[in-house]
């Protein structure tokens, strides 16, 4: 019986080990969790992938993140979406508006926001651009880009652990999130859409940080 | 009805069989294209290749491994154990492009399939009940959690998958309970 008590420790501890590691000590049950506190505990550096942007030349992600002064507020869409993104645009819109009643001529405002596009196929340029205007995005304070074709588009969503699947019915289903990026372009931390607050706040915060230093 | 019984060597071949074609055709990647599929056809099927694999255990090693699996009790603690850490959401998503984890799932199922077979035939009902008084309440929680959450748990897998899944547990646990329950019953009626 000694034996049987000994081997079913072991499988005991095994078992704990594993769970442990795959839950963060047990701390979180999903992928999407996982990816939120790992990103809070070793921020994530830009990949340098060239992305097109509407009315404008197309730049590295990288370069577009890292200003050095501004922190940015991330997100990833298609354009033909029609629910969740809605609710993102929604949200992109209120924060705006919040980012530029705090600083009305929003001449280099301390938050920024950027729409990304998962859709090479569909989302070009012009696409973009039409989407921009019909949320009414100030240029000034929300910018759009997408990747060019399919590798960039696999080398931009690989670092960010941004995971599309078809919904089956043409569109698409995305751990969609607000990704704050700090002015040196290092994602550091991961918001619910639904903390569209919080996230502006933490942004605001991180952004006065560095440009106190 | 009696089911004809195949002889051990044959048992062990048809698990390689099976196992083959689990982990090295399209089948593999089509059963975990969907979150109900990963969960309710391929855990089970591994473990029944894991099953059919262990009739080939030589009889020395049995008789070597037997004290340390007195009465199934190490098996079905192992088993318990390995299901509960397998359905944890985030498995699911890591198995897809974690090959460590993968493999990792794919062995932990295997030799699940092979404890529970070995532990089944030693344990005898009441260590039986003890085990599937543990294990079918917990699928039947993990499946009401993954019917009733609002949000999808696994990035990879949709949200009316993830219900179909939770719907499958609580069926499956339900069915499996039943089935027992007969057995059982039957089995305690034919004793003198």
């Amino acid at each position: 019986m000694l034996r049987t008590i000994l081997a079913s420790a072991f499988f005991a501890a095994l078992s704990y080990a594993s769970a442990h590691a795959l839950t963060h000590d047990f701390q979180v049950w999903t992928a999407e969790g996982a990816r939120r506190l790992e990103v809070a505990l070793n921020p994530v550096t830009p990949p340098a992938v060239e992305l097109f942007a509407p009315w404008a030349p197309s730049q590295r992600l990288d370069h577009i993140l890292a200003d050095g002064h501004a922190a940015t507020i991330v997100d990833f869409i298609y354009t033909r979406c029609t629910t969740v993104c809605l609710s993102l645009g929604n949200t992109f819109q209120q924060l705006q508006t919040a980012i530029v009643s705090a600083n009305p001529s929003a001449v280099n405002p301390p938050v920024r926001l950027l729409s990304i596009s998962f859709d090479p196929v569909h989302d070009d340029p012009q696409a973009l651009g039409q989407y921009a205007a019909r949320l009414h995005a100030d240029p000034r304070v929300w910018r759009f880009a997408g990747p060019r074709n399919a590798h960039d588009l696999a080398q931009l969503l690989k670092p960010y652990e941004v995971v599309v699947i078809p919904d089956g019915l043409g569109g698409f289903e995305h751990n969609a999130a607000l990704l704050v990026v700090d002015p040196t372009g290092r994602l550091v931390r991961i918001f619910d859409y639904a903390e569209a607050d919080l996230a502006l706040a933490y942004a605001r915060s991180i952004a006065a940080e560095s440009n106190a230093r | 009805m009696k089911v004809p019984r195949l002889g051990a060597r044959a048992q062990s071949w048809v698990g390689f069989g099976l196992l083959t074609i689990l982990i090295l055709t399209p089948l593999h990647a089509a059963l975990e294209s969907s979150m109900s599929r990963h969960m309710l056809i391929q855990y089970p099927a591994l473990m029944l290749s894991g099953a059919l694999l262990s009739a080939a255990v030589p009889g020395v090693l049995r008789r070597r491994l037997a004290p340390w699996n007195a009465l199934g009790l190490s098996g079905f603690v192992a088993v318990a154990l390995c299901l509960a850490v397998l359905m944890i959401p985030r498995v699911l998503d890591l198995a897809l492009d974690d090959p460590g984890v993968e493999a990792g799932k794919i062995l932990a199922l295997i030799v699940a399939g092979a404890l529970l077979r070995h532990s089944w035939r030693i344990g005898g009902l009441l260590i039986q009940a003890f085990f599937l008084g543990y294990t079918l309440p917990m699928m039947g929680v993990v499946g009401s959690l993954y019917e009733s959450a609002p949000a999808r748990l696994c990035n990879a897998y949709l949200l009316d998958d993830q219900q179909n899944l939770g719907q499958g547990l609580i069926w499956l646990s339900v069915a499996i309970a039943l089935i027992w329950l007969a057995r059982a019953g039957r089995c305690l009626m034919a004793r003198p």
